[in-house]
């Protein structure tokens, strides 16, 4: 065999392994999205079915409508339930929950993960075992914190609240938030700064002119980072809320094993509706991540 | 203008690794001093200290009469040039020279006329819309001089600008920055570890090695009164011929031997003590095909450089000896030719590297 021919076959591999591992990562995905679109019957068909025959919006309407059962209704009619469905209904007010409570944790961890990022790149105000310490932090699996985290919230009242969540979310991902934006500021040269100060900026202008615009998208690619962490963690929310502050993976679970049986369908319709946001915010951002994921922002 | 003094300047990293030990020197109004020197002899730490990046351990640094050791960088009245140029990378051309009287509170008008200026004087009027990443090194270093030249400081300190340039461009750029220290005949400080950009350049040459200043002159000064080993070796292109070996004085004419070589040392160095020594001539001052010989030796290698020619003569030496000879056809590799040197121009180290005088 001649070396063009190999480096085709090669080729031809290396696509046929990229196909099969796309369609593994990506059946999940389409499986949800599929399932949410069935009716009660095809839920557990066998043999399985892919594209509904009766294809519907009836899970989402069950789900995010104003009532937990299917039902038929006009679409007007659905319209106005879901405007009065805000407070009234539960995955709505998982929703608004979630959305609260992972964008205000993540912000705090990215801004106090940004300050402490850049003390640390250009001040060493922690040294490397500090910083490690800080990762090592992360390793410990949640489970082992989440039982004596529920005395203390009990016994502090923050059991059930939305600051509770807030506060050990925006604690368990510090140290992401540190690790990753020091990386950003460690691209920028030194030099680039201390040009800016000899040229007679003030240190906080020389961050706000020089360092923030360079690491801005590796912020951005943080906070996006940070959020999928907090906007889809389920067992801390599950331990320290109860009735008041359920968030949306806890409300995905309460399809499992209720009395109806696993109602699959409705589950899949209130998990899309849980990815949804994130993939918006996704594509809104996504010449920042781009840039942030790729860390070369700065050509020396 | 401005005139700068540095007094007991020290500086220690960490615990022990002393970079600068106990610097004095005074940098005179309007001078353009350059501090050369291999990398490690503190000389760019000398310099950001100057800036103001560096805290000294110990000492004091005033410019124009005024101690600045607690002063910010940015009110020090120096203006810097950086290595790898330090442009900001998301602004383009006329925002990055627009930024140090932006700082300032300079209205716009006056921002936008001055930008002209500047650029005009570098020559990057055409730059002005591009990012840095759309220039070539040259002109982004162009760029960082002009960005440099608005906020008009006393003095520029320069931080081997030119090192990241490749062979013509630097010469080009050397002559440019020449040119701008005649125009505007402000104090320029320039760190280099390349020596030709020190003779070139300076009014002053600062020697540094191993944190302590180890001579300071003319760059004629340096090239023909160097004060040790150390300097006569750094100094010249190709650098100086430096042979070991032992002088023997007991019978009043002192006689140097070493790699074949035996030389009646000039009456200058008469009194000079038996022992070991190192001996060092020039290229240049080698005599090829005299009557007298200090050594006889054959041709290893004849390198045409175009004006001169290298000869290069083997004889057992750490280096081969070279001399440099007008160019020509006369000289053939494997010839034997006797080789004297020039008596006025002979150099004596002492073992610990200093001169003998």
């Amino acid at each position: 065999m001649n070396r063009v021919m190999k480096a085709r076959l090669f080729k031809i591999f290396r696509y046929a392994m990229l196909l099969i591992w796309s369609v593994i990562v990506a059946f999940p995905i389409f499986w949800i999205v599929s399932t949410s679109f069935k009716p009660d019957w095809e839920w557990h068909a066998w043999p399985p079915v892919y594209w509904s025959q009766e294809a519907s919006w009836a899970n989402y309407r069950a789900v995010w409508g104003r009532e937990e059962s299917p039902r038929t209704s006009t679409e007007a009619e659905t319209k106005t339930a879901r405007y009065e469905s805000h407070s009234a209904n539960k995955p709505w007010q998982a929703l608004w929950n979630s959305l609260y409570i992972a964008i205000t944790a993540t912000a705090l961890s990215v801004a106090f993960g940004a300050i402490l990022a850049y003390g640390v790149s250009r001040y060493r105000i922690l040294s490397e075992i500090r910083m490690f310490q800080l990762l090592v932090l992360r390793m410990i699996p949640p489970i082992v914190v989440a039982a004596p985290l529920t005395l203390y919230y009990s016994a502090i009242h923050l059991m059930d609240t939305a600051l509770g969540l807030i506060i050990v979310y925006f604690i368990t991902t510090l140290p992401y938030s540190v690790w990753m934006t020091k990386s950003f500021v460690d691209e920028v040269p030194v030099e680039i700064e201390q040009a800016a100060e000899i040229l007679g900026a003030t240190k906080w202008q020389a961050i706000r002119e020089v360092i923030f615009p360079l690491i801005r998208s590796g912020i951005v690619a943080t906070f996006l980072f940070i959020l999928i962490l907090t906007w889809s963690e389920y067992l801390l929310s599950l331990m320290l809320s109860k009735v008041d502050v359920v968030t949306l993976p806890v409300q995905l679970a309460k399809y499992e094993g209720s009395d109806e049986g696993r109602v699959y369908g409705h589950q899949a319709a209130l998990a899309v509706g849980i990815t949804l946001p994130l993939m918006v915010i996704g594509i809104f951002i996504r010449k920042h991540l781009v840039r942030g994921f790729t860390f070369g922002m700065v050509k020396r | 203008m401005a005139r700068i003094e540095l007094k007991g300047l020290r500086k220690v990293f960490g615990r022990n690794i002393e970079a600068v030990k106990n610097l004095d020197f005074t940098i005179e109004e309007g001078e353009f001093v350059v501090i050369v020197g291999p990398s490690g002899c503190g000389k760019t730490t000398t310099l950001r200290m100057v800036a103001g990046f560096e805290e000294p351990t110990a000492g004091e640094i005033s410019i124009d009469g005024r101690l600045v050791n607690d002063v910010d960088p940015g009110d020090r009245g120096v203006g810097m040039v950086f290595q790898t140029h330090a442009l900001f990378p998301h602004k383009t051309i006329a925002e990055n020279i627009e930024f140090g009287p932006r700082m300032k509170k300079v209205p716009p008008e006056t921002r936008k006329q001055k930008v002209r200026e500047v650029a005009d004087m570098v020559r990057i009027t055409h730059l002005l819309h591009k990012l840095p990443v759309e220039c070539s090194g040259g002109e982004a270093q162009r760029a960082a001089l002009a960005r440099t030249l608005i906020t008009d400081p006393a003095a520029f300190l320069l931080d081997e600008p030119l090192s990241s340039l490749d062979a013509k461009l630097r010469r080009e750029m050397r002559a440019e920055i020449d040119r701008l220290h005649e125009e505007l005949k402000k104090t320029f400080v320039y760190v280099t570890h390349d020596q030709e950009e020190a003779m070139t350049l300076a009014d002053r040459i600062v020697v540094m090695r191993l944190g302590v200043i180890e001579q300071v002159g003319t760059p004629l000064e340096i090239y023909n009164d160097p004060v040790s080993y150390f300097v006569a070796d750094f100094f010249g292109s190709p650098s100086m011929n430096l042979i070991s070996g032992k002088v023997d004085n007991s019978n009043g004419a002192p006689a140097f031997s070493g790699f074949g070589i035996e030389y009646t040392l000039p009456d200058a160095y008469a009194g000079v003590a038996s022992g070991d020594y190192t001996l060092g001539v020039r290229p240049e001052h080698i005599v090829v095909g005299s009557q007298d010989a200090a050594f006889t030796c054959d041709i290893q290698l004849v390198e045409p450089l175009g004006k001169d020619t290298l000869l290069y003569f083997e004889h057992g030496a750490e280096r081969p000896t070279i001399a440099v000879v007008e160019a020509s056809d006369r000289f053939k590799e494997g010839e034997q030719l006797n080789i004297t040197f020039d008596p006025a121009r002979v150099y004596l180290f002492e073992p610990d590297g200093k001169r003998v005088r």
